[in-house]
């Protein structure tokens, strides 16, 4: 104790101590500095894009011509898929026929959600034969996306006519509003809204206009969440082999 | 005896000294679960359970600086983990689970447990492949809990939706750190009021081993303060520069990497291999074993998680004899030993043989020979040293040294066994590390047992200039500017960036460490 009390008292080189002590404090407060910066800068989000509302948006192909119904096969084997209403968020564009490959009309009809209980109106099919519809393409099970999801035509050997995700087996209906017909998943996909205009089948043209039913896997909101697509007007549509 | 002092209790000065930081292990737990709770807050502002990978994945690109809070916010959930086993390690070495710290031990398993839950949930939660594998083990040993099963699944996993799956993991890991919070709190005060486990010296070796203020104590402000201070940013500077370091350093094992892996739903998934967090390895190759894959995985955990465990929690009312010496616990040191060693080589196994099923034979020798190997080498050792046959001061030295040896090399034996002739890259890698760990405390052994390492006399401190500490500060103080300047001017956006600048800091952190210990060694006198 004596030995500290004389250091206490009598500090023998004060020069040399706060030097000391001044530099150790500007160490500890370059790190104190730096943490807070980050920290800082780090605390306040950096603003993402959010859309106020539903775009509506052409189909277009890649050079740019509006998709018109004959461009569009009846039972594409191929995958055929758009972005809406984010970047990097795929949707069917389907054109349903039987097995003759003749066009399906689909009726409006009232989708039941499994998980909830909720139910919702399935749009139907656009276009001059009511056969074109579209939905999310990713799967609300645990968001896989085409190739793995993908709709089989009459000519497949499994799931003819549906809509199955070969992660997990969920399998869905587009005949039906792409309603739940096998789990695991527990909602059915997303519906996508079309308008059609015009009357002649070579150049008449598809607009989306919104969703309905479920959110877009794994998003609180269909609006928010991803990256806007590049053009506010206009969605290119792809084919792709599965 | 234990006379009321004013709390925080002063302590013994060669707790401050050269090898006194054994004394502080806690204190590190303690530093690393502040940064933790200081940085998982700032997740929690970002992370949306609704979107768990995406919402990680954007932190980690697209937030300012968002790639170091996370990176450091796992490594130091891992430096918390390797911290706490050495915390009970040294405990249980030095005897700090006798008389009166039953309460302590006994808190401090139960924080244990709970810093590896909060860790099994925190980990599973950036939904990437890594985290989904964890969540399925978690979930098969959940669900095969004889009539609860189910409700344990939901209770910890929710109904099976993915939403409800991570909303209950984030909900489960601040619940478990709250806990830790509160049950630290016990812990730190049954500590303080105990006082700190003292030295062999001072205590006799003997229980209760109580601390005593003979009057020189020194004050702990600012002495301890300092020191703690000391302590805090060296452990700080350390998880901020390794996975700092890390995430610029290129391929880095899936089990180390400081970054989440491909999402789980990514085609890309099936090529990382199925690893559990490595803190939890030892128990998934346990139920690879090919009578635990009998038992099913609820029976095989209770049965090799749950029987170390009981021992730890038995264990202050088995040894319950006063001595405090090594050599009077061969059993206590023995299956310590032994546990440690179970735990590495489990662990490695697992994470070089992920999945494969062991043959009942390779499991019973694989237990059954250190189990009997250990203690006979312990107990023979410390007979010679209590009968005077063996006079060495480093006498627990060769106890540890020599026991570790031995089962390193049957850790050598069971690889070889194991492989068949079949040595794959993994099976190299394990026989290397493991070889080199039976080389160092072979070497270790007997060069304590023949006296190359003579029993070092004790160094008058070589004094050194005044003005050598004022140059060593005043080249630090410029040092740490130049890189607070570098780190204030750097571009940052992309992860290499921000880890440059995590370096940065870590290095800062351990600057001011040092700044501090050079002003204690100049004016404390320690």
């Amino acid at each position: 104790m004596a030995g500290n009390e004389r250091e206490e008292q009598t500090p023998p080189d004060a020069s040399r101590r706060n030097f000391i002590k001044i530099m150790g404090i500007v160490a500890v407060g370059a790190g104190a500095l730096a943490f807070l910066r980050g920290g800082i800068q780090n605390i306040i989000p950096p603003s993402g894009p959010v859309l106020s509302g539903f775009p509506s948006m052409k189909l277009v192909d890649a050079t740019g011509k509006a998709i018109s119904t004959n461009s569009l096969q009846v039972n594409n084997p191929e995958i055929v898929t758009f972005d809406y209403p984010l970047l990097n968020e795929p949707n069917f564009l389907l054109r349903l026929g039987d097995s003759n490959n003749k066009d399906v009309a689909i009726n409006p009809v009232s989708v039941t959600i499994p998980l909830t209980g909720g139910k919702f109106t399935s749009p139907g099919g656009a276009g001059p034969y009511k056969s074109i519809v579209a939905s999310s393409a990713i799967c609300q099970h645990l968001g896989c996306i085409p190739p793995e999801i993908r709709y089989h035509t009459f000519t497949s050997a499994s799931f003819d006519g549906k809509i199955h995700c070969d992660c997990h087996g969920s399998t869905y209906d587009p005949f039906e509003g792409f309603k739940v017909v096998t789990g695991p998943t527990q909602r059915p996909l997303p519906n996508v809204i079309l308008s059609h205009e015009g009357s002649d089948p070579d150049s008449d043209e598809y607009y989306v206009k919104s969703l309905v039913g479920p959110v877009i896997y794994s998003h609180t909101s269909d609006l928010s969440g991803g990256n806007p697509l590049p053009s506010t007007t206009e969605t290119t549509v792809t084919q792709t082999t599965g | 005896m234990n006379e009321p002092q004013p709390i925080p209790r002063k302590v013994p000065d060669y707790m401050r000294k050269a090898g006194g930081f054994m004394f502080w292990t806690g204190a590190m737990v303690s530093a690393v679960f502040l940064y933790e709770v200081v940085t998982g807050l700032i997740l929690l502002f970002y992370y949306e359970p609704s979107n768990a990978y995406n919402s990680t994945e954007a932190f980690l690109n697209t937030v300012p600086y968002g790639s170091i809070i996370l990176t450091t916010h796992l490594y130091g959930a891992y430096a918390m983990i390797v911290l706490v086993y050495i915390h009970l390690l040294r405990n249980l070495f030095v005897g700090a689970y006798k008389k009166p710290r039953e309460m302590q031990w006994l808190s401090g398993i139960l924080l244990l447990l709970l810093t590896i839950g909060v860790g099994f949930f925190g980990y599973s939660m950036s939904g990437d492949v890594l985290s989904s594998d964890a969540t399925d083990v978690g979930r098969g040993i959940a669900g095969a809990t004889p009539v609860i099963g189910q409700y344990l699944t939901a209770l910890f996993f929710g109904s099976g939706t993915q939403l409800s799956l991570f909303h209950r993991l984030l909900a489960w890991h601040v619940v478990l750190a709250a806990l830790i919070g509160i049950v630290f709190l016990a812990h730190f005060f049954l500590a303080e009021y105990n006082t700190i486990m003292p030295s062999g010296k001072d205590s006799g070796e003997r229980a209760p081993a109580i601390d005593h203020d003979d009057g020189t104590y020194k004050q702990w402000y600012p002495y301890n303060l300092m020191y703690m201070l000391q302590i805090v940013l060296y452990t700080l500077g350390i998880i901020v520069v390794v996975p700092s370091i890390l995430a610029v350093v290129p391929n880095v094992p899936a089990l180390f990497s400081p970054f989440p892996q491909v999402s789980a739903t990514s085609p890309l998934a099936m090529s990382v291999p199925a690893y559990p967090p490595w803190f939890l390895l030892f128990i998934y190759k346990e139920l690879d074993f090919q009578f635990a894959q009998g038992l099913g995985p609820f029976y095989a955990t209770v049965f090799f998680a749950g029987l170390p465990l009981a021992y730890l929690v038995l264990l202050p009312y088995i040894d319950t004899k006063a001595s405090l010496k090594l050599v009077d616990r061969p059993i206590t040191v023995s299956f310590a030993v032994i546990g440690v060693i179970y735990l590495a080589i489990l662990s490695a196994w697992g994470a070089l043989e992920p999945g494969i099923a062991i043959a009942n034979t390779v499991v019973v020798l694989f237990y059954l020979v250190p189990l009997f190997v250990v203690p006979a080498i312990v107990i023979t050792l410390s007979n010679a040293i209590k009968t005077g046959r063996l006079k060495n001061p480093y006498a627990g030295g060769i106890v540890l040294s020599a026991a570790f040896s031995g089962v390193t090399a049957f850790g050598l034996g069971m690889i070889v066994v194991s492989a068949k002739g079949n040595y794959t890259p993994g099976v190299i890698a394990g026989l290397s590390i493991v070889g080199l760990l039976f080389a160092i405390s072979l070497l270790f052994a007997v060069g304590l047992f023949t006296g190359m390492y003579p029993p070092s006399v004790r160094k008058e401190p070589v004094p050194v200039s005044k003005n050598t500490y004022v140059a060593y500060s005043s080249v630090l103080g410029i040092v740490s500017i130049v890189i607070l300047f570098e780190m204030l001017s750097m571009p940052f956006g992309n992860v290499y960036d921000q880890s440059l600048y995590g370096i940065g800091l870590g290095f800062l952190f351990i600057i001011g460490g040092v700044m501090i210990r050079l002003y204690r060694g100049q004016f404390y006198n320690e």
